[in-house]
């Protein structure tokens, strides 16, 4: 059976992978701003510094769906027998704009909207490796 | 109109052009065909291969497929044809960017307008794989793909899926109206003969019944992976008015450059909006024009909603407005504004801005046959995404 890709870390994503391996969400933040930036990058696109400097900083994990889709034909064959899926934006609450392309779980096509409240999840995929995601938020009273 | 900032404008013309059948598959190879299809367009603008010194393409393979890539094969580029053509050229450049064609038009007019080279072949092969045309069978996501393939989300059609669910929650549009917008051009492509759907026209409730992709994307929001070739070939106004057919003259053009942080391929409404309407005003800025200038704004449609946002982002519509437009009549042939006289891509087939560009041409140099407008003198190519893609307009007369 197809396995679904596993993440491979580089230089700059290393801070995101190894959090993650631990069930922490962490995102890259200026030192110099306080920006967060994701996809991790090498130049801070508020503030611009010429000698960037960034940290793994955790967050809360929780945010809302921007925009979604449900997909029925997985072009990567690892996503083939769980058609139909849901895959959202989710804009994390740290800051507007922060948004992370994510799969969601546990939620039924017919229960997303744009607005929904939900919270990071964790797969363990391959040893010391795992792939946050997000999930509808546990209602709270 | 107002006064235009690009000072070439009039002074390069395209002279003629070739096409080649658009099919699933070709009979030959994807080179072969390439060199086949120039040597016609060369003939049909009275000209001979020798007097070709100029070469640029954007060969880009539009696949989610990770495939090796092959020249000759899966795409062709400048330098492969020169090679083949045993050409003698002063000037070869390949285009880098998304908006393929529009870009190599834009450093053909260029190298023109410059002196670099005097007569151009403009070509874009594409090529339909064995197989399926976005799978990817990759074990481990690196660079950019970390950010995206370990969520399931993989392919352009995925991508498209997440704006355009935006745009009809916030704008209450539905796949009822999105029917006028593919029925139209699958009208005109069954039109065209070298189409891939010649003689195919499709009602709206054989798109309301489509198999979805990713929702609401169905495959009939998409344009159908071919195999095929255009080419057209450029030269500077003054050598083509002795040419023979009636020249049709670069007024001036757009790109944009609103890349996705990182690589990931994320579009979001509002990015492409905005970025859209950057490029629009660089656009008139740069040609003089005004939209309503415009006979033939040939729109790009490689996926249904590109439609919404380039009239849109040009001004043919206010934001929010374009499902309502089109719903009305407002893009259908005879009625309304001809964006997809041409076919575009979803009635000819996946060649990458090719309809829009041939549209102009055969409109404004007045060999578009049954379907001449009777009024066609400005006109608009448009390719991609509007906020990162590519817009040329094209006149019938060098200035005005």
């Amino acid at each position: 059976m197809a396995t679904k890709p596993i993440p491979v870390p580089d230089p700059l994503s290393e801070g995101f992978w190894s959090a993650a391996a631990s069930h922490v969400l962490a995102i890259q933040r200026c030192a110099d701003c306080g920006w967060y930036a994701y996809p991790p990058t090498v130049m801070c696109g508020n503030c611009l510094s010429p000698e960037p400097s960034f940290q793994f900083q955790p967050v809360s994990g929780r945010g809302r769906v921007t925009t979604w889709t449900v997909v029925h034909q997985a072009f990567l064959p690892g996503f083939a027998a769980e058609v139909p899926y849901v895959v959202a934006e989710v804009e994390l609450e740290e800051q507007e704009g922060l948004r992370m392309v994510t799969r969601l779980g546990g939620a039924r096509p017919g229960d997303v909207a744009i607005g929904l409240a939900v919270e990071v999840a964790f797969d363990d995929v391959a040893a010391g490796v795992a792939v946050p995601h997000f999930v509808p938020a546990e209602r709270r009273a | 109109m107002s006064a235009p900032r690009f000072t070439a404008r009039g002074r390069v013309a395209i002279a003629g052009f070739a096409h080649s059948p658009i099919a699933r598959r070709a009979d030959v190879p994807l080179g072969a065909l390439t060199v086949e299809t120039c040597l016609r367009a060369i003939a049909d603008a009275g000209l001979t291969k020798d007097q070709i010194d100029g070469f640029t393409t954007g060969a880009l393979f539009p696949s989610s497929g990770g495939r090796a890539l092959v020249d000759g094969v899966h795409v062709v580029s400048a330098a492969w044809l020169v090679e083949r053509l045993r050409a003698r050229p002063r000037w070869v450049c390949g285009f880098e960017g998304i908006g393929q064609l529009p870009g190599a038009v834009i450093l053909a007019t260029e190298a023109i307008a410059s002196g670099a080279a005097d007569h151009v072949v403009v070509h874009r092969a594409m090529f339909n794989p064995a197989g399926g045309y976005h799978d990817n069978p990759m074990a481990r996501a690196d660079g950019a793909a970390q950010w995206t393939a370990p969520q399931g989300f993989w392919g352009p059609p995925v991508q498209m899926a997440l704006p355009y669910t935006e745009y009809m929650r916030r704008y209450g549009a539905t796949r009822e109206d999105m029917a006028a917008v593919v029925v139209e051009a699958r009208t005109n492509g069954a039109a065209i003969p070298w189409s891939h759907w010649h003689g195919r026209p499709i009602s709206a409730e054989d798109y309301l019944d489509a198999r979805m992709i990713a929702e609401p994307i169905s495959v009939l929001d998409c344009d159908i992976p071919v195999t095929g070739v255009g080419a057209f070939v450029l030269t500077s106004a003054e050598r083509a008015r002795d040419l023979p057919h009636r020249p049709v003259y670069v007024a001036g053009y757009a790109q944009g450059h609103r890349r996705p942080a990182n690589g990931v391929n994320v579009w979001s409404l509002d990015d492409l909006f905005d970025g859209g309407r950057a490029v629009a005003r660089m656009l008139w800025d740069n040609t003089g024009l005004r939209p309503e200038d415009v006979d033939v704004p040939q729109v790009y449609d490689g996926f249904s909603p590109f439609v919404y946002f380039w009239l849109e982002a040009l001004g043919y519509c206010g934001r929010g407005e374009a499902h309502r437009f089109v719903r009305d009549g407002g893009i259908r042939t005879g009625a309304g504004l001809p964006v997809l006289s041409g076919g575009g891509a979803l009635g000819n087939g996946r060649m990458h801005g090719v309809p829009q560009m041939l549209e102009c041409y055969l409109q404004l140099s007045r060999r578009a046959g049954e379907r001449q407008l009777p009024r066609a003198d400005a006109g608009l190519a448009c390719q991609a995404a509007p906020s990162l893609g590519g817009v040329v307009a094209y006149t019938s007369e060098p200035t005005g």
